[in-house]
C-alpha cells in the first residue's frame, strides 16, 4: 500500500473533498424518496380536491371529494372489512408465529432448510399465491371441495359464498405472513440474555411459567414491532385479492385498497380515490402514533 | 416435547407451507383433462403444452424480459445512491439531527401503502407521458428501494469500525477511493442481503406495475400473471405454468443464498 501511496495522494485535492462532502452524498436519495413519499402525496392531496370527470381534471372543487367519501356507503363497508381481516389475520399470525418461533429456536437437526421451507411462502409474489390458492380453493379444479366431501359433508365452493369467501382470503394471508412473525420473533427469541431465564429455572419454575414471566415479557418490544409491521402491511392487501376474488362475492372481500383501486381505474374518479386514501394515511399514521404511544408506556 | 413429536409437528407445518407450491407445480404439468379430473397428487400424463402455449399463445417471454430489466436497473441505481446517503450518515456528524431523522424518514416511505401512491403517480408519469414505459417503473422502484437500501446499509456499514477506512486515508486514500476499496469489500455480505431483498420486493410487486402499464411493453411477471386470470374462461393449465414461471427465480435464489437470504429479510425490521 505504501507504495502507491504518492500518485494518490494528488487525487485528494478540492474535487475528492467535494465530491466526499456529506450533504452531497445524501443528495441523489434524497431527490429519489423525494420523487417517491413527498411529491406524490402532495399530488395525492391535489387531485383529492380536484373534480375529475371521466379521468379528466376540471379544477378545484373544496371538500366535495371528501363529503362524498363521507357519505359513501362502499367506503365504510370497506373499512370495515378491513379491519375485520386486519384483526383476524394478524391476530392468528402472531400466535402462531410465536408458536413456531418457540419450536425452532432449539437447536434442531436440519434447520437451514427447514426454515428457508417455513419462510418460502412469504418470498414469492403475492400475485403467485393468489394463484395457488386459486387452484387450491377451486370447485373445478381444486382440493378444497373434494377434502370436504372426504369427510361427507356437501362440497361448499369456498369462494362463492360470502363468509367462507372471507375466511379464505384470511386464511391465504395467514399462509403467507406468518412466516414474517416468525422470523422476526426467532431472532429475538435467540438474542434474548440466557441469564434471567437459567435462573428462573434453576430456581424451579415451569415450562409455561417461565415463558409467562420471564420470556413474554423479554419479547415484548420485538413482539410489538412485528406486529406493527403487519398491520400496516395488512391495510394495504391488495394482490392476493386481487387473483382470488377481486372483492368479491358481492362485497364480501372487498378490501379498502380494492375499492378505492376501482374507483380510480374502473371508474376514473381519481378525486375520490385521492380522498378515500388521504383520509385511510391519516387514520394509519393516527393509529402507529397510538401504536408508539403505547409501547412507550408498557415499557416504563 | 419429546424428539418425534418436535419432528413430526415441524413435518406436518412444513407440510402446509409447501404443499401449495407443489399443487401448483402438478397442475401446470397435467393435460386438461386430467386437470378436472380429480385430486391427483403427481400429473398421471405429465405434458409441457402449458409452458408452450404459456410463451407461444401468451407471450410470457416479455414479461420476464420487461422484469429482467426493470429489476436489474432499478436495484443497481437503488443500491448506489441509498448505499452513498447510509455512508455519509454513518460515517459524519450531520446538522439538523439528519444522522437519526433520515432513516425515520427512509422507513416511513417504506411503510407508505402502495395504494396511496399509484393515484399521484399514474396523474404524474401520464403527465410525463411516461406510462407503460420501463423507464417510468425504474423511476419509482429505485426511489421505494433506496428508502430500504438506507435502513439496511447503515446498520450493516455501522459495524465496520472506522479505524480501518481511517488508516487507508493516510496512506494516501481519498475518502471514495477509502469507501470503494476498503469500505464496500468490507460491507459485501450486507451489500449482498440488501440486493437480495431488493430483487424480491421489487420483481414481487404487482399494483404499482399493474396500475401503471398496459401493454407487454412494460408489464412486468406478476402483472402478466394476472392477465391469465382475467379473461371469461380461466385457463388454469396456463395459469399454474404462469405462477410455476412467476415463482422460479425467486425460490432459486431462495435456496441459493439461504443465509444472506434470512438475515436479508430479519434486517428489515430487526436490527
Amino acid at each position: 500500500m505504501a507504495e502507491t501511496a504518492a500518485p494518490r495522494k494528488s487525487r485528494e485535492g478540492w474535487r475528492g473533498r467535494f465530491l466526499a462532502s456529506p450533504y452531497l452524498l445524501l443528495i441523489p436519495a434524497a431527490i429519489a424518496l423525494a420523487g417517491v413519499s413527498i411529491y406524490p402525496l402532495f399530488y395525492g392531496v391535489r387531485a383529492s380536491v380536484t373534480h375529475y370527470l371521466y379521468g379528466r381534471d376540471f379544477g378545484f372543487n373544496g371538500l366535495t371529494n371528501y363529503r362524498n367519501v363521507w357519505h359513501d356507503e362502499f367506503f365504510r363497508q370497506a373499512m370495515v372489512t378491513t379491519a375485520k381481516y386486519v384483526v383476524c389475520a394478524v391476530t392468528i399470525e402472531t400466535l402462531l408465529g410465536l408458536g413456531l418461533a418457540l419450536l425452532v429456536s432449539r437447536e434442531i437437526r436440519f434447520g437451514g432448510p427447514i426454515r428457508v421451507g417455513l419462510i418460502l411462502p412469504m418470498t414469492i409474489a403475492p400475485v403467485v399465491v393468489g394463484v395457488m390458492w386459486r387452484l387450491l380453493y377451486d370447485s373445478g379444479v381444486g382440493v378444497t371441495d373434494p377434502l370436504f366431501q372426504l369427510f361427507g359433508a356437501s362440497p361448499p365452493d369456498v369462494l362463492a359464498h360470502d363468509t367462507s369467501a372471507f375466511i379464505s382470503v384470511v386464511l391465504v394471508d395467514v399462509w403467507e405472513w406468518t412466516p414474517l412473525i416468525f422470523l422476526i420473533l426467532l431472532a429475538g427469541l435467540q438474542s434474548l440474555p440466557q441469564e434471567p431465564l437459567e435462573a428462573a429455572r434453576v430456581d424451579g419454575a415451569g415450562r409455561v411459567r417461565l415463558f409467562l414471566d420471564h420470556t413474554l415479557p423479554m419479547l415484548r418490544p420485538v413482539l410489538f414491532v412485528a406486529i406493527t409491521l403487519r398491520v400496516i402491511d395488512a391495510i394495504g392487501t391488495f394482490d392476493q385479492i386481487y387473483v382470488l376474488t377481486k372483492g368479491g362475492p358481492g362485497t364480501a372481500t372487498r378490501l379498502i385498497s380494492i375499492y378505492a383501486y376501482n374507483t380510480a381505474f374502473l371508474f376514473t374518479q381519481y378525486g375520490q380515490a385521492a380522498a378515500m386514501l388521504i383520509a385511510l394515511l391519516a387514520m394509519v399514521m393516527l393509529l402507529m402514533i397510538v401504536a408508539v404511544r403505547m409501547m412507550r408506556k408498557s415499557l416504563r | 416435547m419429546p424428539r418425534v413429536a418436535l419432528y413430526s409437528s415441524i413435518a406436518v407445518i412444513l407440510a402446509i407451507s409447501i404443499f401449495p407450491f407443489w399443487w401448483m407445480v402438478d397442475t401446470s404439468f397435467k393435460q386438461p383433462v386430467d386437470i378436472f379430473g380429480g385430486v391427483t397428487f403427481y400429473p398421471h400424463h405429465p405434458t409441457t403444452s402449458n409452458y408452450h402455449r404459456l410463451f407461444n399463445t401468451y407471450h410470457f417471454a416479455s414479461y420476464l424480459e420487461n422484469s429482467l430489466i426493470i429489476v436489474a436497473v432499478a436495484v443497481s441505481v437503488s443500491l448506489a445512491i441509498g448505499t452513498l446517503a447510509a455512508y455519509s450518515l454513518t460515517r459524519f456528524n450531520l446538522r439538523f439531527g439528519l444522522n437519526q431523522s433520515a432513516l425515520v424518514i427512509a422507513l416511513l416511505v417504506r411503510m407508505i401503502p402502495g395504494i396511496l401512491l399509484v393515484i399521484p403517480l399514474y396523474i404524474t408519469l401520464a403527465k410525463w407521458g411516461l406510462l407503460d414505459t420501463r423507464l417510468g417503473l425504474i423511476l419509482i422502484y429505485s426511489g421505494l428501494n433506496t428508502a430500504f437500501v438506507i435502513w439496511m446499509m447503515q446498520s450493516f456499514l455501522a459495524e465496520i469500525p472506522r479505524d480501518i477506512e481511517e488508516a487507508a486515508m493516510v496512506d494516501g486514500d481519498s475518502r471514495l477511493s477509502a469507501l470503494v476499496r476498503i469500505v464496500l469489500p468490507l460491507a459485501a455480505p450486507g451489500l449482498a442481503a440488501t440486493a437480495i431483498f431488493s430483487v424480491i420486493v421489487t420483481y414481487n410487486d404487482f399494483l404499482i406495475a399493474l396500475s401503471l402499464t398496459s401493454t407487454t411493453n412494460a408489464q412486468t411477471v406478476p402483472v402478466g400473471v394476472s392477465t391469465l386470470i382475467g379473461k371469461i374462461q380461466i385457463e388454469y393449465g396456463p395459469m399454474a405454468a404462469a405462477g410455476v414461471i412467476g415463482a422460479l427465480p425467486i425460490v432459486i435464489f431462495a435456496l441459493v443464498v439461504q443465509r444472506h437470504f434470512v438475515r436479508g429479510l430479519t434486517l428489515g425490521a430487526v436490527k
